[in-house]
């Protein structure tokens, strides 16, 4: 037999009334810290603080193994030595793919002396995961994990709900979005969490855009970290005007956040370190063959003449209307696989730095990485048509919109 | 046989979930981390037995995707024992799933978790009085650190159906 709604919640006070009792107690130290971290009074600034510590922590940390180690290791030592004792040289199509494809200087083929520049599967293929993005998510998801398990993002939700509210989602938009910072595709899973399909789409879509993965931001935290916090700034810009937009623009409704803010915990190194582990395992596992298989196609590209042609084909595209070299169409071929490689291979393109920040925003938001693009099918279905729409419109809008900047600064 | 895992987001299923099958399942301080099931096997009695996390709902009527998800994996193992794992310090709540999950007719045991939590806000909870109402297994429980566990875990041969009108019988009430 089933019960009413209404008799079911009387049958659990007469329960409740004779098995709990609550008796008074003192406010815990935690308790008052969560009380802080929520009154938007108190809770603001210190999240401001929260989010400042963990980017000064992720730059510092990635810069010091990358730079201080891994760069040199990789440049002084694995470069010269591979380009020595791999069979062949820079006319070989083998060595170009898997070594160096070398460089014109001066009307001479010479060799590369830095791993940004070979582009071969062993040098770049190896130094772009495990030298520059290795360091930088390990610290990243050794931060993530901590806050998930202090009971942290909760907490944030209920700070930004306001404003998500603005855009189509409500407050707990905010855990698949810092979930995507790690990367887009648990991020995309996480969406499950919403209540509604209209909610789900908004969120898929702006994260498949808007939101920079870990590996992203651990290259470019190596290749330009000056400009890093304005490509950032842009990209958030982008991703508040655009969900504004959609949410008038599409049907469907946006409940009001109902969630529990759990209390404070204390993590668990344990749970910490295997958290680190399988998200760093899933890099390893997915992420490097496609880096290494990036690489070779590019490559193949390359040595076929396919990348020319292609960058004369929508070169116009990229001059006029982007305002950035046309050579930036290799990167851009490379970020359906991998957005980290992408960046790698634009900083060995010569431009300005106006360009460079444009091209970095182009590669971010101008396709999700193939296994983000996966997933969303698996996740949205039919939904997935209309992702690619505001996908492409958000591309050549916020790609010009920038490049329109550049020009009113008088810089482009 | 199978175990199902079930309760309201966030009150520890997938870390009980990982001492009883002794995997790795992610676990976070925040609800819903787990929007899909994961399946796993403990030893009981010398049994190879299915283990379900599934993810957090508040009831059986499904609000998002991954409630969906929960109501579903309930509907399709009718023959599944059902772990309640309640908040302790929110037994209202907890209790509503629980009845639902009895009323569907599926033998229960209650682990009634974040024990510690409960004793430091002083909540105290009459587990024989609960036992004795419900007529299901009640087991505190702190899942982080592994509490109770071992008795849980001795419970879900005890675990059995009830029926809902014995249960309001009890307390004095009428259906």
């Amino acid at each position: 037999m089933e019960l009413t709604v209404d008799k079911r919640w009387d049958l659990i006070d007469k329960i409740s009334k004779q098995t709990v009792k609550f008796k008074k107690y003192k406010s815990t130290l935690k308790e008052v810290i969560g009380e802080l971290t929520v009154k938007p009074l108190t809770g603001i600034p210190i999240a401001i603080a929260v989010l400042y510590g963990f980017w000064s922590v992720f730059s510092s940390f990635a810069g010091f193994f990358t730079d201080g180690f891994l760069v040199k290791l990789f440049d002084e030592h694995w470069l010269p030595w591979i380009q020595g004792a791999f069979p062949g040289g820079l006319h070989n199509w083998f060595y170009n793919l898997m070594v160096d494809v070398g460089h014109i200087q001066n009307g001479a083929l010479v060799p590369s002396n830095s791993c940004f520049e070979s582009f071969g599967a062993l040098t770049s293929g190896l130094f772009v995961p495990f030298g520059v993005v290795l360091p930088a998510i390990f610290i990243f998801y050794l931060m993530m994990a901590v806050l998930e398990d202090v009971g942290y993002l909760p907490r944030l939700a209920v700070l930004v709900d306001t404003v998500l509210h603005k855009i189509g989602l409500h407050g707990y938009a905010i855990v698949p979005t810092i979930l995507g910072f790690g990367c887009n595709v648990p991020a995309v899973t996480a969406t499950r969490i919403l209540e509604t399909r209209k909610q789900r789409f908004l969120m898929m879509t702006l994260l498949g855009i808007f939101i920079p993965c870990g590996a992203q931001l651990g290259i470019m935290q190596e290749v330009i970290p000056e400009y890093m916090g304005l490509i950032i700034l842009y990209l958030l810009f982008g991703y508040f005007v655009t969900g504004f937009i959609l949410n008038k623009v599409f049907p469907g409704k946006t409940p009001e956040i109902l969630i529990d803010v759990p209390p404070y915990q204390k993590p668990l190194t344990r749970n910490v370190m295997t958290k680190v582990w399988v998200r760093l395992s899933g890099f390893l596992k997915i992420a490097v063959p496609f880096v290494i298989l990036g690489c070779l196609i590019v490559g193949v590209m390359y040595l076929t003449g396919t990348m020319d042609w292609l960058a004369n084909l929508f070169g116009p595209i990229f001059t006029h209307w982007f305002g950035v070299p046309k050579e930036t169409v290799g990167p851009l071929v490379a970020a359906f696989m991998r957005k980290d490689l992408a960046v790698a291979q634009l900083s060995a393109i010569e431009m300005t730095k106006y360009q460079m920040v444009t091209s970095v925003v182009l590669v971010s938001i101008y396709f999700p990485c193939l296994a983000t693009f996966a997933m969303i099918l698996k996740e949205g279905g039919k939904e997935l048509l209309g992702a690619l729409a505001v996908l492409v419109a958000s591309t050549f809008i916020y790609g010009g919109l920038i490049h329109l900047i550049w020009i009113l600064l008088g810089v482009a | 046989m199978k175990v199902l895992l079930m309760g309201h987001p966030n009150v520890g299923k997938s870390v009980l979930f990982n001492r009883l099958t002794g995997t790795n399942v992610t676990v976070s301080n925040y609800p819903g981390t787990t929007v899909d099931y994961t399946k796993g096997y403990m030893r009981l009695e010398n049994k190879e037995v299915e283990v379900i996390d599934v993810p957090g709902t508040f009831s059986l009527e499904p609000k998002d995707k991954a409630e969906e998800v929960a109501v579903k994996m309930l509907k399709e193992n009718r023959d599944a024992v059902v772990v309640c794992i309640i908040d302790s310090t929110k037994v209202e709540r907890g209790l509503y799933l629980t009845l639902q999950i009895i009323e569907e007719g599926y033998p229960v045991v209650i682990s009634s978790n974040m024990w510690d939590v409960a004793k430091d806000k002083n909540i105290q909870i009459d587990v024989e009085k609960l036992e004795q109402i419900l007529g299901v297994p009640v087991v505190p429980t702190i899942a982080i650190s592994g509490e109770g566990i071992k008795e849980l875990v001795s419970k879900i041969k005890k675990a059995k159906s009830v029926e809902i009108e014995t249960i309001v019988k009890k307390v004095g009430g009428e259906t």
